[in-house]
């Protein structure tokens, strides 16, 4: 049987329903009035998972390494590689504790201000929609930490072991990290005493700075480091964040550097997150 | 031919869309991007036999923003408008060629890319990545075309004739 064209009412249908697909679109750009369904979403999605391989993947795990005579060795191996893990955050972190902080005191003023007996708190990706980050301009992941706190995180930075990532933007048990190459994120950059507002690019592992050849005199090359400046309070100054990749006249005066960032967030699932001072 | 009812039809997506998910960081190293959740439905809005109503094409949509975490409205809107080109055009697709159906398929999934990447890549939007696309997408449509699955398809559908 021959389909119908749409008559005229259908049509009118079709219009009102494209033309409030518009207005949520407007909506959720300029409003974001959908991230709560969003998150829900998100979060109903891990936990889902979560509970789901608790109740039918874990029991089968469990009984296969129990009878497994190398069952001990497993569990081992697990615990040291987190262990290992944790180490190299730890280790990023002592290596760079005159960058983090200025001094040893201040790392022990700032655990007895807050109460606190660690200095980062150890975590794993949730979610990390790796499509978006390779395909679209939203860069986001989902973290959680390992030992239960009830620190709120919001504006807090998260690091692995190669140096940092982002910024924790939400925090509703499971939190939100915005990355560096977001292009909603903003980072304050510095090299040889020279300071820019770097700006995520959209494109994995990028971000760019614009600056004036009036300002800056000395001029940038290629491979050159860039490192945090500190301004803003978020990240830790003088923490290496990349490389100068490329260099771009936009007109006589304003000059666009593209940095190539030292952390790559699909390397390493064990995260650390700094509480914000 | 029948539709699959609504939750065949939500499953479908829902599986379309892990598989995009997964597939997306590979292909987009090669400038390809496949926007398979867009083609299952526009393929099963074009082997229906009745008009796909628009409020399910819209809530559909609604419902493909939801789990691709993408903005709200925005394949609401391409769902509606690309269930209205194909309904509208059922009837003179009969006179194409599956070839030229392919080149429709291969040129929808382009503009769906475009104006996605408008809204959620604006600063790295690509013309190399929707050149590509289109061949790869309408040399998929053809491969599918072209392959037993589809041919048995059509088979059946032709002895529903007889």
């Amino acid at each position: 049987m021959a389909r119908v064209a749409p008559s005229s009412s259908t049509k009118a249908l079709y219009f009102l329903c494209i033309l409030l697909g518009a207005i949520l679109l407007y909506v959720d750009i300029s409003y974001k009035s959908f991230d709560t369904i969003k998150n829900t979403y998100i979060s109903t999605t891990i936990s889902t998972k979560f509970l789901f391989k608790k109740i039918t993947i874990d029991p089968f795990i469990y009984l296969y390494e129990l009878s497994s005579s190398k069952s001990q060795l497993i569990n081992k191996n697990r615990n040291l590689q987190a262990a290992l893990d944790k180490s190299y955050l730890e280790n990023f972190i002592v290596s760079r504790g005159d960058k983090f902080f200025m001094d040893d005191e201040a790392i022990i003023a700032l655990m007895s201000k807050y109460e606190i007996d660690q200095i980062f708190h150890a975590s794993k990706i949730k979610l990390f929609d790796t499509t978006k980050y390779f395909c679209c301009d939203t860069h986001v992941m989902y973290i959680d930490v390992i030992s239960s706190s009830d620190t709120d995180f919001t504006g807090s930075a998260v690091i692995n072991s190669e140096g940092i990532l982002g910024q924790v933007i939400s925090d509703n048990g499971v939190k939100e990290v915005l990355l560096l190459t977001d292009t909603s994120h903003y980072i304050p950059l510095e090299t040889e005493g020279y300071f820019c507002n770097a700006k995520g690019s959209g494109r994995p592992g990028i971000i760019s700075c614009t600056y004036s050849s009036l300002i800056w005199t000395n001029p940038v090359s290629n491979g050159q480091k860039i490192y945090s400046s500190g301004l803003g309070g978020i990240y830790p100054r003088g923490i290496p964040i990349g490389y100068v990749q490329g260099i771009t006249n936009i007109d006589e005066t304003n000059i666009k550097i593209d940095i190539k960032l030292i952390t790559n967030p699909l390397k390493v699932s064990m995260l650390g997150i700094i509480e914000n001072q | 031919m029948k539709a699959p009812g609504i939750l065949k039809t939500i499953l479908l997506l829902f599986l379309a869309n892990y598989l995009e998910s997964i597939t997306a960081p590979a292909f987009i190293k090669i400038y390809v991007a496949w926007p398979v959740t867009f083609l299952v439905f526009s393929g099963l809005v074009y082997i229906s036999s009745k008009n796909i109503n628009p409020i399910y094409a819209f809530c559909l949509g609604i419902f493909v923003d939801l789990i691709s975490n993408s903005l709200f409205g925005l394949n609401a809107m391409l769902f509606c408008l690309f269930s209205y080109v194909i309904n509208s055009y059922s009837n003179t697709f009969k006179l194409f060629s599956y070839l030229q159906i392919c080149i429709f398929f291969g040129a929808s999934s382009v503009f769906f890319i475009g104006l996605s990447n408008l809204f959620l890549a604006i600063e790295n939007f690509s013309y190399l990545i929707l050149f590509v696309s289109f061949f790869f997408n309408t040399g998929l449509a053809l491969l599918i075309a072209m392959s037993p699955i589809h041919r048995f398809s059509v088979n059946r559908r032709l002895s529903e004739y007889d």
